[in-house]
């Protein structure tokens, strides 16, 4: 039996001022944030920003959450919202001056090893650049349903579109990242990793 | 996310994908939120007063208006200009203000007894 209090104690807790319950529901969803943030932005100031303004307007709700959705959906629908308008900002002031979105970079493609093996943290930068190469349509279905671990219809209701467009996005981006990444998956296995990076 | 249903590919590229997913922010994110939320609390205040001066705004607006017009209403009949009369001003005169009552009040003279 676990110790840690609920959501929703927190919340009440956090309602009526008590600010460790908040900062502990900012710990316990930092994660989720970030890899919506994170993932949509890439790793910067713009993802830290929408971060912090997710959980801003979180503290600012607080009073009126009924908690009908779990509070992870919640926050990552924030995000995403977020995400998604900070990409179109983005886009509008850097038309002129880049041909496409900061996570579109290229990340070196990780070198194999004899044996096969690759560097953990390479292959990750690697992936997530593959993925920030994705139409922003194509990336948040990916951010979600992979990145989360979202459900089709949760995906769908995040995003406000029906779940045959979830589906549709997520086999055209899927494909895309197939082609990207084929060489770090091979003859149906993932190639094994010599460590675990965070 | 309770309901999870797996994607057409249940192959190593969607754990390749799991496994890239950023974990966390850069070290330092939960005090930066909690910096932000404390500068929100203290903006508090101030959003406050300046959310229920701009409610009162209009009315007091209005207020002054009915009142203005009111005055200038009943001074129609008399020479004050269109703004004394809507300020209510008594006609003041040269001679008006040099007199003693204006100047010591009615009771002048020295004939006011402690």
């Amino acid at each position: 039996m676990s110790d840690s209090p609920s959501d929703a104690e927190l919340i009440a807790r956090a309602r009526e001022g008590d600010d460790r319950s908040f900062q502990t529901l900012v710990e316990r969803y930092e994660g989720a944030v970030a890899a919506t943030a994170i993932g949509m932005l890439g790793d910067g100031d713009d993802a830290d920003d929408v971060g912090q303004e997710t959980f801003i307007r979180f503290h600012r709700a607080l009073a009126s959450f009924r908690g009908e959705s779990s509070l992870k959906t919640y926050l990552v629908h924030i995000a995403m919202n977020l995400s998604l308008n900070a990409l179109r900002r983005r886009r509008r002031l850097l038309a002129r001056f880049v041909s496409r979105d900061e996570t579109g970079a290229d990340a070196p493609a990780p070198a194999v090893g004899p044996e096969g093996e690759v560097d953990a943290r390479e292959l990750q930068a690697f992936v997530r650049a593959a993925v920030g190469r994705l139409n922003e349509k194509h990336r948040a279905v990916v951010v979600l349903r992979m990145f989360q671990e979202c459900s089709t219809r949760e995906t769908a209701r995040i995003l406000g579109v029906p779940e045959g467009t979830v589906l549709s996005r997520l086999s055209r981006a899927m494909k895309e990242l197939e082609e990207h990444l084929a060489p770090y998956v091979r003859r149906g296995e993932r190639m094994d990793l010599p460590e675990r990076a965070l | 996310m309770s309901e999870h249903d797996s994607s057409p590919r249940g192959d190593p590229l969607e754990s390749l994908l799991r496994d890239a997913a950023p974990a966390a922010f850069a070290p330092g994110f939960g005090e930066r939120v909690r910096a932000r939320v404390a500068a929100e609390r203290a903006q508090a205040l101030p959003h406050a007063l300046e959310k229920h001066f701009l409610r009162i705004v209009p009315l007091a607006a209005a207020a002054a208006l009915l009142l203005a017009t009111y005055n200038w209403w009943g001074a129609r009949g008399t020479t004050a200009s269109a703004l004394d009369a809507a300020l209510n001003l008594p006609q003041v005169t040269i001679a008006s203000a040099y007199s003693s009552s204006s100047l010591f009040g009615t009771a002048a003279g020295g004939t006011e007894t402690p």
